[in-house]
C-alpha cells in the first residue's frame, strides 16, 4: 500500500526507521568523540594562530607562532630530534621484533607459541613511567650493564649510557619491540604454510622464500607495528624526559615546556599541529600496507 | 659429509640459533623489570647498585602512604568508570553501525577511529584548552572523560570486528521468532559479544590504569597513580618508587594474564 | 560464561561504591601550591591533627610553572602559595596574593638577613613571609673533584671537566650564578647582559652531561654519573648525606646564589583564616623543623627557633650561615618580559 500523499513506500519507511535507529545507537559514541576529541583538536588548530603576549591572549589570527618556530633554533632542532629518535626507534623495533616473532611463529611448537609470546610481551604492562626510570637504574655507571662489562674486563671505566639520546632510543625500543612482536607475529601466524612449500617446490632457496614470499606477506604486520610505534613514540614525553637528561629535546618536551612553564598555550598548539603533521606523513607512508592489512 | 649429517648439523644450528635469539631477547626485555623489582627490596636509601637487603620496608611504606592509597583509589575509579563508559558506547555504536543501513556510516566510522592517530599529549592538551576556556577546574572527572576518548576507539575496533555475519543471522532468526529489538540485543547480541566486550573492558582498564600524560594535564588534587609515581620520581630518590612501580606492574599483569588465559585462549577453541 | 557476566556486573557495581567511598568527608580543607618540600606527610600531618584542616598540595618547580597552573585553574581554587621570594612582587603585580598582617607571624625569630622586607612588601603592605632558604651553589663528589676545583667557578666551563657536570634545570639561579661569575649582581641584570651570559652558558652546556630537575641531578650525582652539580647545594646532598658521605657542597669563591621561599595567602582564597593558620604553622618551630628536613629536599629554616637536632643542624651547616649569607646573592627578579627572554635563552641552551 502506497501513501499517495507523500509517496513513501513501507519499504522506504522501514529503511528510514532503520537508519534513524542506527544513527541513534551510534550517536553517543560519535557525540562523545566529537565533543571531547574533534572539538578540542579544532581548538588547538585555532589557538595555534593566536598569540600569547605576557598574560594576554591575542586572538587576532596570525602566523607568529609558526614564524617563531622557524626562527628559534631550539624548536627546529626539536623537530629534527623528534624525527631522528622516532625513525631510529621504529627501525630498531621492527628489526629486533621480526626475528623474535619469526622464531616464535616457526620454531616453537604451536601449543607453546602463545605462552612464549605472552612471556615476551609481559613487561609491556609495566607502568610506563616506572619502566623508563628502571632503565635509568640499568644504565647507571654502577648499574647492571656497566658492572657486567667492568667485571668482564671489556671496559676500564663505566660508559656514560644514560641521559642522552641513545638512552631515550633504548627505552623506546624496549617498549616498541614488544608491540611490534605482537603485530608481526599475528601476520606470520596467518601465513599459509602451503605457500612456503610451493615456493620451495618451485626451487626457491630459503632466502628467496623469505624475501619473495614471507616478507611481502607480512608487510601489513610490519607496517601496522611501525605506524603504531611512530605515532606513540613521536608524541611521548615521559621517556625522553626521564632518560634524555634534557639533552636534545624532542617536540613533546618543548610542548610541555610551553604548557607547564610559560602558560603559552598558543605556541604549544602550534607545536602540536606540527606533531600531528608528522603523524599524517607517517600514515601516508604506511597507508599502502595498513589498508591492505585491514582488507 | 653425508647429506644426513649435514641436515642434522643444520637443524642443530637452527635450533641453537633460535634458542639463543629468544633467550637474548628475553634478557633484553626483562632487564629493566628485573632491576626494578630487585631494587624494590633494596635496604639502602638510594636505589642504585650494589644491591643490599632484602627488605620489605619500602612496600610497607608505600602501602601505608595516604598519597599512594588515595591515588590508587582514584586510578581504580577512573579505570573502571572510563572503561565502562568506553565499552558501553562502543557496543552501542558497533551494533548501530553493523546492523543498520544508514547514510554517513563511513563518516562516523572514521570519526570513531580518528583518535587512534593522534598523540595522547595532543588529546590532553586539547581537553585542557577546551575545559579551561569553558571555565571547568581540573579534576578526576576530566581525566575520566579524557580516558574515554583514548579508549573508545580501541573498544570500538575490538567489538566492531567481532560483530560478524553469522551473528546477524542468529539475530534475524530471533526476530523471525517474534523477539523485539531490545530482546534481540540483550538475549542474542550481548551474550555473543561477551568475550569481545570483556576484552575491550579489561584492555581499556589497563590502558587507563597506566596512562600518564592526560592524567598529568587534567588532574587537580586527586592525581592518579602514574601521576603520583611521576611525582615520587621527581621529589625523592628512594626505593619506594620501585615498590610502587612493582605493585602497579603486578595489577597490570594480573589483568593481562586473565585476558590471555580466559578470553583469548578460549576463543581459539 | 555466566562467570564473566558476573565479573562484569561486580566490576561495574564497584564504580558507584568506590565513588561513594571516595567522596570527601565534610572536613575543612585548603589547597596549597607549593614546592615539593611541602608535600611531605611528616610535615603536613601534625597540622591536620592539630586543626582538623586537610591540606591539598600540588607541587611545582619554578615560578613559571606555578603561574601556568594558576592560569589554568579557576579563581578561588587556591588558598596558600609558596613562591620564590624574588618573585613575590611579580606575583603581587598579578594580583594573586592577599596582604598579611605582620603581627600574625613570629617574624622576630627570622634573622635580619633572611627577613628581606623589600622583597615581601609592596606599597607598605606585606604579602608573604620568609620560610626556608638555601643555596644554588656547587654540589660535588669528593672522590671525583677537589674542594678547590669545586670552589673555582671556571671549572664549570673548563674543558678538562667535560661530561663531569650536571646542571640544575632552573634558569634563574644558573643565569644568576653566571652573572655573578661575570661580576654582575643578579638583581641588576638587563637584556644587554644576556649575550655574554649566553656565551658562558653554552660553554657550560658543552661540558654538561645533563640538565635535570632536583631528583634527576641528585640521581646523577649519587650514582657517580657526574662529579659536579651546578646549581646544587644542601638541598641536593644533605638529605642523602648518611648514605653518600662522598657528596658535599660549597659556595664558589666568586660568590653564590641563594634561593629563598616565601609563603603567602591567595587573594581569591575563600578560606583566608584557615590559610593563615597554615602559614602560622609553617613558621612555628615544629613546622620549620619538619620543612627544613623534608624528604624532597633539605634547606635552612627561616626561623632560628626551628627545633632541629644537632646532627640536622650540622648537615645544614647551621653555624656557617652568616658567612654564606654574606657571600651569596638572591635570584634575579625579572619583569614578565625579561623573564620570557631568559626562558627563550634557556630553551636555546638546553637544545645545544
Amino acid at each position: 500500500m502506497t501513501d499517495t500523499v507523500t509517496g513513501v513506500t513501507p519499504e522506504r519507511k522501514a529503511a528510514r526507521r532503520q537508519a534513524v535507529r542506527g544513527l541513534a545507537l551510534a550517536a553517543p559514541a560519535a557525540l562523545w568523540t566529537f565533543a571531547f576529541f574533534l572539538l578540542p583538536t579544532l581548538a588547538i588548530a585555532l589557538w595555534s594562530f593566536f598569540r600569547q603576549q605576557g598574560r594576554e591572549l591575542v586572538t587576532v589570527p596570525g602566523l607568529d607562532n609558526y614564524r617563531r618556530f622557524f626562527e628559534q633554533s631550539a624548536f627546529v632542532k626539536g623537530l629534527w630530534n623528534s624525527l631522528e629518535v622516532t625513525l631510529l626507534v621504529t627501525v630498531f623495533s621492527v628489526l629486533l621484533a621480526y626475528p623474535l616473532a619469526w622464531v616464535i611463529a616457526t620454531r616453537i611448537a604451536p601449543r607453546f607459541q602463545r605462552l612464549v609470546l605472552m612471556l615476551a610481551v609481559l613487561p609491556f604492562w609495566t607502568s610506563y613511567v616506572v619502566r623508563s626510570y628502571a632503565w635509568l637504574l640499568v644504565l647507571a655507571p654502577n648499574g647492571v650493564i656497566n658492572q657486567t662489562l667492568l667485571s668482564l674486563g671489556f671496559i676500564s671505566e663505566p660508559l656514560k649510557l644514560s641521559f642522552n639520546q641513545g638512552a631515550t632510543v633504548l627505552g623506546f625500543v624496549h617498549f616498541f619491540t614488544m608491540l611490534c612482536t605482537l603485530t608481526i607475529y599475528s601476520s606470520l601466524s596467518r601465513l599459509d604454510p602451503k605457500l612456503h612449500l610451493a615456493a620451495a617446490d618451485l626451487g626457491a632457496g630459503a632466502f628467496a622464500i623469505f624475501w619473495r614470499v614471507t616478507l611481502p606477506l607480512t608487510m601489513p604486520g610490519i607496517a601496522s607495528g611501525a605506524f603504531l610505534t611512530f605515532v606513540v613514540a613521536v608524541g611521548d614525553y615521559v621517556t625522553p624526559q626521564i632518560l634524555g637528561g634534557n639533552n636534545q629535546l624532542v617536540l613533546p618536551q618543548l610542548i610541555l615546556m610551553q604548557v607547564i612553564r610559560r602558560a603559552d598555550i598558543p605556541m604549544a598548539s602550534a607545536l602540536s599541529m606540527i606533531l600531528m603533521l608528522l603523524v599524517v606523513a607517517a600514515y601516508l607512508a604506511a597507508a599502502r600496507w595498513l589498508t591492505r592489512g585491514r582488507a | 659429509m653425508s647429506a644426513f649429517l649435514r641436515s642434522r648439523l643444520l637443524g642443530f644450528a637452527d635450533r641453537t640459533g633460535a634458542l639463543a635469539l629468544t633467550a637474548g631477547m628475553l634478557v633484553f626485555i626483562y632487564l629493566p623489570v628485573a632491576t626494578l623489582v630487585l631494587f624494590s627490596f633494596h635496604s639502602g636509601r638510594v636505589p642504585v647498585p650494589p644491591f643490599e637487603g632484602p627488605t620489605f620496608d619500602w612496600y610497607l611504606k608505600v602501602l601505608a602512604s595516604d598519597r599512594v592509597s588515595g591515588a590508587t583509589l582514584n586510578s581504580l575509579m577512573v579505570g573502571f568508570g572510563s572503561s565502562f563508559v568506553s565499552t558501553a558506547l562502543a557496543v552501542l555504536a558497533a551494533w548501530g553501525l553493523a546492523r543498520h543501513r544508514m547514510p554517513g556510516r563511513r563518516v562516523i566510522e572514521v570519526l570513531l577511529y580518528m583518535p587512534l592517530a593522534v598523540s595522547y599529549l595532543v588529546i590532553g592538551l586539547g581537553l585542557l584548552l577546551l575545559f579551561s576556556t569553558l571555565g571547568f577546574g581540573k579534576s578526576l572527572w576530566l581525566v575520566g572523560i579524557g580516558h574515554v576518548v583514548l579508549n573508545l576507539p580501541l573498544a570500538f575496533v575490538i567489538i566492531y570486528a567481532q560483530i560478524d555475519r553469522e551473528q546477524a543471522r542468529l539475530e534475524q532468526a530471533a526476530r523471525d521468532l517474534g523477539a523485539g529489538e531490545v530482546q534481540v540485543f540483550f538475549r542474542i547480541t550481548l551474550p555473543l559479544l561477551r568475550i569481545a566486550i570483556l576484552a575491550a573492558f579489561v584492555l581499556s582498564f589497563t590502558f587507563s590504569w597506566d596512562e600518564f600524560i592526560v592524567a598529568f594535564l587534567l588532574s587537580g588534587f586527586d592525581p592518579t597513580l602514574p601521576v603520583v609515581i611521576w611525582g615520587m620520581l621527581r621529589t625523592g630518590l628512594d626505593p619506594q618508587t620501585n615498590a610502587a612501580g612493582t605493585l602497579v606492574f603486578l595489577v597490570s599483569i594480573i589483568a593481562a594474564v586473565l585476558v590471555e588465559l580466559f578470553l583469548l585462549g578460549r576463543r581459539r577453541r | 560464561m555466566n562467570g564473566y557476566c558476573a565479573l562484569l556486573a561486580v566490576t561495574t557495581g564497584l564504580v558507584p561504591a568506590l565513588l561513594l567511598a571516595a567522596s570527601p568527608a565534610a572536613a575543612e580543607e585548603i589547597s596549597a601550591l607549593v614546592w615539593c618540600d611541602h608535600t611531605d606527610e611528616a610535615f603536613l600531618k601534625p597540622f591536620t591533627d592539630a586543626t582538623g584542616i586537610t591540606v591539598n598540595v600540588k607541587d611545582y618547580e619554578g615560578t613559571g610553572t606555578a603561574l601556568s597552573l594558576v592560569d589554568q585553574s579557576q579563581p578561588g581554587d587556591w588558598d596558600v602559595f609558596v613562591v620564590d621570594t624574588t618573585d613575590v612582587k611579580r606575583v603581587v603585580a598579578r594580583g594573586l596574593l592577599a596582604p598579611l598582617n605582620p603581627d600574625d607571624f613570629p617574624l622576630s625569630d627570622v634573622p635580619e638577613a633572611v627577613r628581606l622586607p623589600d622583597y615581601h612588601t609592596v606599597d607598605g603592605k606585606m604579602y608573604a613571609v620568609p620560610e626556608k632558604f638555601g643555596y644554588n651553589a656547587i654540589a660535588f663528589d669528593k672522590s671525583k673533584v677537589t674542594e678547590a676545583q669545586a670552589r673555582d667557578i671556571t671549572t664549570l666551563w673548563n674543558p678538562a671537566f667535560k661530561g663531569q657536570v650536571a646542571i640544575y634545570d632552573y634558569y634563574l639561579p644558573i643565569i644568576g650564578q653566571v652573572a655573578v661569575a661575570l661580576g654582575k649582581k643578579p638583581q641588576d641584570l638587563t637584556e644587554a647582559d644576556l649575550p655574554a651570559i649566553k656565551e658562558k652558558l653554552l660553554a657550560m652546556r658543552e661540558n654538561s652531561a645533563l640538565v635535570g630537575d632536583i631528583v634527576t641531578s641528585q640521581t646523577a650525582l649519587a650514582t657517580g654519573q657526574v662529579g659536579i652539580l651546578a646549581g646544587g647545594g644542601e638541598y641536593a646532598v644533605a638529605g642523602i648525606a648518611a648514605d653518600k658521605p662522598n657528596l658535599d657542597w660549597v659556595l664558589p669563591d666568586v660568590g653564590g646564589i641563594r634561593w629563598q621561599q616565601a609563603i603567602g595567602v591567595f587573594a581569591d582564597s575563600k578560606k583566608k583564616a584557615d590559610a593563615t593558620k597554615f602559614v602560622q604553622y609553617v613558621l612555628s618551630p615544629a613546622g620549620q623543623a619538619a620543612l627544613a628536613t623534608s624528604s624532597c629536599y633539605w634547606g635552612m629554616p627561616a626561623s632560628s627557633k626551628a627545633t632541629l637536632t644537632p646532627e640536622q643542624k650540622k648537615a645544614l651547616r647551621w653555624d656557617e650561615q652568616p658567612t654564606f649569607l654574606a657571600k651569596s646573592y638572591p635570584y634575579p627578579s625579572p619583569t614578565e618580559a625579561f623573564d620570557q627572554k631568559m626562558q627563550d635563552l634557556w630553551a636555546e641552551v638546553l637544545q645545544n
